[in-house]
């Protein structure tokens, strides 16, 4: 009889696993909130560039037909029990789960943010606020931008660097550089907070006279005075601000309560990707609380492992990141590291450029596990040095 | 915790190098209240400068920073929010 396996989500990871586990031993039911998958990316290209591009696929076009894929949302996860419950009143009983619920945009944490994100929009929440961004920068007409991510969770780490450079590059094409400010904010002590891939932005940032506010989190938002206030004690002024929201696990209640951290986010072992306690539940992506960059190539790998280790292969994940990043001008740089390896300080180049480019061609490609083999191939081509000999 | 001991937070970077304990100590900063104690554990050898500018932007105080071999220990007292 095949084993049972829910896998709450409809993200990457998600579909990955799903389509990539032998459906003759496993009954693979997913359960997801939305039919509408997401390439998370294309947000940058929209916001930034005016990218005309629809960024959204049918969710049941991107499964295996042996999936069955419930839409309703998963509010109550009973561990001791094994049973999931949903939105509609559904109990799933399995004999393995899989959290693969992600994280959402928490406006609400930070004072002013929610009326900000409303008026100007942001590029890390939805297509519509996406587009909402494009046209503020469209009615730009100089003045101060300001850009920063407002709590040190932040989905896709490079994009807050990529969303201040295609600024600036946008305001040069449209000759309006010489009348604007741009300020980039972070909470960290450098504008990258990996030291080798900082070295080489942080010369890019002042080549293109972008200002840097380091240890800067954000505490409030003045929207009458286009104020930001920090926790640290500093301000800036705003013509047009551009947020990274906070970042939360999914909300769904848990037995035991104990397996979500303090931010929602599931309690996970770094290496197995069970979650803590639990032999035959895991959790992957975003929503995953491993001390690794919030990235699409996170959730890929975690789905590879997890569906390898339910069929009784020896896995394990490596924390490998492998993040792409758009430095503007037609050239790029991948963040390239792992738990036991150092990121790699990559030269920024178009050949880097093109390959993220690439990417978001093949992504749908990518969640049906056609492309396995190549994928497998670069990530042992590029795989960053271990600092310990005998690391996995 | 003994009655009068400060709340004491224990934030295990152990592992983490992207974007690296300097994150999960902001986190923890932001939960915090004047007086608290937290205390961050890390293997990535940049914890070391990188707390010691964030202690000097924000104002707290490191009561200790260790290097114990398998983990750097770092304690602050949180003077200032």
């Amino acid at each position: 009889m095949a084993a049972r396996v829910v896998i709450a989500g409809g993200g990457s990871g998600a579909t990955i696993l799903a389509n990539a586990l032998d459906h003759r031993r496993f009954e693979v039911t997913m359960v997801s909130a939305s039919l509408e998958h997401l390439f998370q990316p294309a947000l940058l290209y929209i916001a930034f560039k005016g990218a005309p591009v629809n960024p959204v696929r049918d969710q049941r076009k991107l499964l295996a037909k042996k999936v069955a894929l419930l839409h309703d949302r998963v509010t109550r996860v009973d561990l001791p029990r094994q049973r999931v419950e949903t939105a509609s009143g559904e109990n799933l009983d399995y004999d393995y789960l899989v959290l693969a619920t992600g994280m959402g945009t928490d406006p609400a944490q930070i004072p002013g943010l929610a009326e900000i994100s409303a008026r100007f929009g942001d590029y890390h929440s939805t297509v519509a606020q996406a587009r909402k961004l494009w046209q503020s920068l469209q009615a730009f007409g100089g003045g101060t931008i300001v850009l920063g991510q407002s709590s040190p969770i932040c989905k896709c780490p490079p994009s807050p660097i990529e969303g201040i450079l295609l600024a600036d590059e946008l305001l040069r094409a449209r000759h309006l550089r010489q009348r604007s400010r741009l300020v980039f904010f972070t909470p960290y002590p450098r504008p990258y907070p990996a030291a080798p891939i900082n070295e080489l932005v942080e010369p890019i940032l002042a080549d293109r006279g972008i200002e840097v506010m380091r240890f800067f989190d954000v505490d409030r938002i003045d929207a009458a005075s286009s104020t930001i206030h920090s926790i640290e004690g500093d301000e800036v002024h705003f013509d047009l601000p551009i947020i990274v929201p906070p970042f939360v696990g999914a909300d769904i209640a848990y037995e035991p309560p104990d397996v979500v951290d303090p931010d929602r986010f599931v309690i996970t072992d770094q290496r197995t990707l069970r979650v803590k306690g639990m032999d035959n539940v895991f959790a992957i992506g975003d929503g995953a609380n491993l001390p690794t960059s919030k990235a699409g190539v996170g959730a890929h790998l975690e789905a590879g492992v997890v569906a390898r280790t339910l069929q009784g292969r020896p896995a394990s994940f490596n924390g490998r990141t492998n993040c792409p990043f758009d430095l503007a001008g037609g050239r790029g740089t991948f963040v390239i590291g792992s738990y036991d390896a150092p990121v790699v300080k990559l030269r920024p180049s178009r050949l880097h450029h093109a390959m993220k480019m690439l990417f978001g061609r093949i992504y749908w490609l990518s969640l049906r596990g056609w492309l396995e083999p190549a994928f497998r191939l670069y990530f042992g081509i590029t795989a960053p040095p271990s600092r310990r000999a005998g690391a996995p | 915790m003994a009655p009068g001991t400060p709340p004491h937070t224990l934030v295990d970077s152990r592992g983490s190098t992207c974007p690296g304990p300097i994150t999960d100590l902001a986190l923890a900063y932001r939960r915090s209240k004047v007086g608290d104690v937290i205390e961050l554990w890390a293997t990535d050898p940049g914890v070391k400068p990188d707390v010691e500018a964030w202690a000097a932007k924000t104002g707290n105080r490191i009561v200790s920073l260790e290097d114990q071999g398998d983990k750097i220990v770092v304690v602050l007292d949180i003077v200032r929010r």
